[in-house]
C-alpha cells in the first residue's frame, strides 16, 4: 500500500509539475505577446508616434499609399528587416529611427507580436482583367523572352512564401511591391538575400511591374489558387 | 558517341572524400540554345486545350493530380523549371519532338510516354503509370502543345541541359560541401530536405527519403553539374563557375538516396549493371557508409508519398 501511495504521490505531483511548467510557459507567452502589443502601440522613441501610426493597429497597413501589410508575416523575416533599417543595410529614412530606437529583444517582441496578428484579406481593387492576366502569367511563369522565372518559384505557388527564406507575397500592398522591385530593378541592395530579387527585376518593364504587383495584392494572404 | 568517349576518359576515385577525375580536359561551354514556347493564352479552347491544362496541372502538383503514382514529394517543375518551358531546364517541347528514341538506358526504343514512365519510376520514386494511363496522356499532350513548330530533330534548341566544360580540378567533396553550405543551403536546406509554401514543396529535397532515386538521371554527377550551372542559384543561372557546379553536383550526389528500383539484390551487382560510369556514386565508400547499402537507404517505388 505505501509503495503504491508513494507512487500515486510521486504521479500526482509529476503531473503537477507539467501542469505548472505548461502554466509557466503560457503565463511567458502572454507576456512576451503584451511586450510585442507594447512596441508596436506605443511611442517607443521622444516624439514619435507609434508604429501603429502609419502601419495600423492591426498591422493592416494602407496599401494604397504603399505602407506594407505587416500581420501575419513571418517573424524571422519581420526581425531580419528591422535589424536592417537599424543599421542602414536597408535605407529607408522613415524606417531608420524607429528601428535604431527597438532593442534587438524589442524587435524580436515586435516581429513575434506580428507574426501573430491574422493577415488581413487582399482587399485593393483590382486592375482590368488583361493586366491581372499579364500580371498572373508572370507570378506563374516568368517569361522566357525576358529570361525571367516565375515568383511561384521562390515564394511558392500561392504565394505564401518559404520560411525564412522568401516573405509571403500575397495580400501585399501592390503600391509597396511596386516600390521594392523598381528598387532593385535600379540595383539598389536592400538585404543580403536580395542578390535573388536584383538579378530578377531588370527583366521586368514598367507593364510587368504594375501587373505582377496588381495581382500579388489580389491573392488571398490564406493561400488557394489566384483570380 | 561522345558521351561514351568522355565517361572513358573519366575515372572517379573516392579516398578520403575526395574524388579523382584522371583526365580533366577543358573545352568551351555550347553556346546557350533558344526555345520559345507557345503561351498560355494560345492553349485552344474543347477537349485538347482541357487536356493540356490537365497535364500543366500535374506537372506542377503531381501529389495532387496523378497521387497513385508518386513516392514522394517532389514536381516535376521542381526540375523542368517555369513548368517545363525554359530552355536549358530540359523543356518538354524539345523532349516531345525527340522521341521515340533508342536509349541506352534500357536498350531499346523508347515511345515518349515510356520516357515519361521513366520520370515516374526513378525521379518521382514512385511507380510507372500504364502506358495510355489518362495521367501519361495528360502530359504527353501538355508537351505535345508545348512542341508547337519545332521539327522532329534530336537536336532542337533548348533541348535537356547546356554542355559544361569537364572541371579543371578533379570533383572534391569537401569543396562542393562548401559551395553548398554558400549558395544552396539557404534554400534546400543543410540537410538537403527542401522547404514547403503552405504545404506545397517549393525547393525540391535533393537527397533523403524524399527526394529522387538512385536511378534517377539527376543522379549522375554529370547531369547535375549541366543543371545546376545552367539554372542554379535560381534567377542566377551561370553565376557558379563549372568547377563549382561540378564540386557541389557530386556532394549532391554522394548523399542517401532511396534505392534504385532495379535493385539486383547486391549493391555491387547493382553498380556493375546500372551505374558503371564515374558519373554515378552508386556503391562506393562516402564518410565511412556504401552509398545504396539496403541498411541505410530508404525503400525504392513508395506510394502514396509518405507525410
Amino acid at each position: 500500500m505505501t509503495s503504491r501511495f508513494g507512487t500515486l504521490t510521486a504521479s500526482a505531483i509529476g503531473i503537477a509539475a507539467i501542469l505548472l511548467a505548461a502554466g509557466a510557459g503560457a503565463a511567458r507567452a502572454v507576456e512576451a505577446d503584451e511586450a510585442g502589443r507594447t512596441v508596436f502601440g506605443q511611442s517607443m522613441a521622444a516624439g514619435r508616434p507609434a508604429c501603429t501610426a502609419c502601419h495600423l493597429a492591426n498591422g493592416a497597413g494602407q496599401p494604397d499609399v504603399g505602407i506594407p501589410r505587416l500581420a501575419g508575416l513571418s517573424p524571422s523575416y519581420i526581425e531580419a528587416q528591422l535589424g536592417y533599417f537599424a543599421t542602414g543595410v536597408r535605407a529607408n529614412a522613415a524606417m531608420a529611427p524607429y528601428a535604431a530606437a527597438l532593442s534587438p529583444a524589442q524587435r524580436t517582441q515586435v516581429a513575434a507580436y506580428l507574426g501573430g496578428l491574422s493577415a488581413p484579406p487582399a482587399d485593393e481593387p483590382s486592375p482590368a482583367g488583361p493586366v491581372l492576366a499579364h500580371g498572373r502569367d508572370l507570378f506563374l511563369n516568368g517569361s522566357e523572352h525576358a529570361g525571367l522565372i516565375g515568383c511561384t518559384q521562390c515564394h511558392g505557388p500561392t504565394g505564401l512564401g518559404v520560411g525564412d527564406f522568401s516573405p509571403r507575397l500575397a495580400g501585399q500592398s501592390a503600391a509597396y511591391v511596386s516600390e521594392q522591385l523598381r528598387s532593385w530593378r535600379a540595383g539598389h541592395g536592400r538585404d543580403p538575400q536580395d542578390a535573388f530579387m536584383r538579378s530578377v527585376a531588370p527583366h521586368l518593364s514598367d507593364a510587368d511591374l504594375a501587373s505582377v504587383a496588381a495581382y500579388v495584392a489580389s491573392l488571398q494572404p490564406t493561400g488557394g489558387a489566384g483570380p | 558517341m561522345k558521351r561514351i568517349v568522355v565517361a572513358a576518359a573519366l575515372a572517379v576515385t573516392v579516398a578520403g572524400g575526395a574524388i579523382a577525375w584522371l583526365r580533366p580536359p577543358a573545352t568551351a561551354a555550347e553556346p546557350p540554345a533558344s526555345y520559345t514556347p507557345p503561351s498560355e493564352a494560345d492553349i485552344p479552347a474543347g477537349k485538347f486545350g482541357d487536356e493540356i491544362r490537365m497535364g500543366e496541372a500535374i506537372f506542377r502538383d503531381p501529389q495532387a493530380h496523378a497521387a497513385a503514382f508518386v513516392g514522394n514529394t517532389l514536381r516535376c517543375s521542381n526540375c523542368h523549371l517555369q513548368a517545363g518551358r525554359l530552355a536549358g531546364s530540359a523543356p518538354m517541347g524539345p523532349a516531345y519532338v525527340s522521341y521515340p528514341a533508342y536509349r541506352s538506358k534500357n536498350g531499346h526504343v523508347n515511345s515518349f510516354e515510356e520516357r515519361l514512365q521513366g520520370c515516374f519510376r526513378f525521379s518521382m520514386n514512385g511507380k510507372a503509370p500504364p502506358l495510355g494511363n489518362p495521367v501519361l496522356v495528360a502530359l504527353e499532350s501538355y508537351s505535345y502543345w508545348l512542341a508547337k513548330g519545332l521539327p522532329t530533330d534530336e537536336k532542337s534548341p533548348g533541348r535537356g541541359f547546356p554542355a559544361l566544360p569537364k572541371p579543371a580540378l578533379p570533383v572534391d567533396y569537401a569543396r562542393g560541401a562548401a559551395v553548398y553550405s554558400q549558395h544552396c543551403a539557404m534554400c534546400h536546406g543543410g540537410d538537403g530536405a527542401g522547404q514547403s509554401s503552405g504545404g506545397h514543396i517549393v525547393f525540391p529535397a535533393l537527397w533523403g527519403a524524399q527526394s529522387f532515386n538512385w536511378g534517377a538521371g539527376m543522379a549522375s554527377i554529370k547531369n547535375a553539374a549541366e543543371f545546376i550551372h545552367a539554372n542554379m542559384p535560381l534567377g542566377m543561372g551561370g553565376t557558379l563557375t563549372p568547377q563549382q557546379a561540378w564540386d557541389v553536383a557530386a556532394y549532391m550526389d554522394s548523399q542517401m538516396r532511396p534505392q534504385d528500383p532495379r535493385y539486383l539484390g547486391t549493391v555491387a551487382a547493382t553498380r556493375a549493371k546500372f551505374h558503371g560510369t564515374p558519373f554515378s556514386m552508386y556503391g562506393e565508400q562516402v564518410n565511412g557508409g556504401v552509398l545504396g547499402d539496403p541498411a541505410g537507404t530508404p525503400p525504392a517505388g513508395t506510394v502514396p508519398a509518405a507525410p
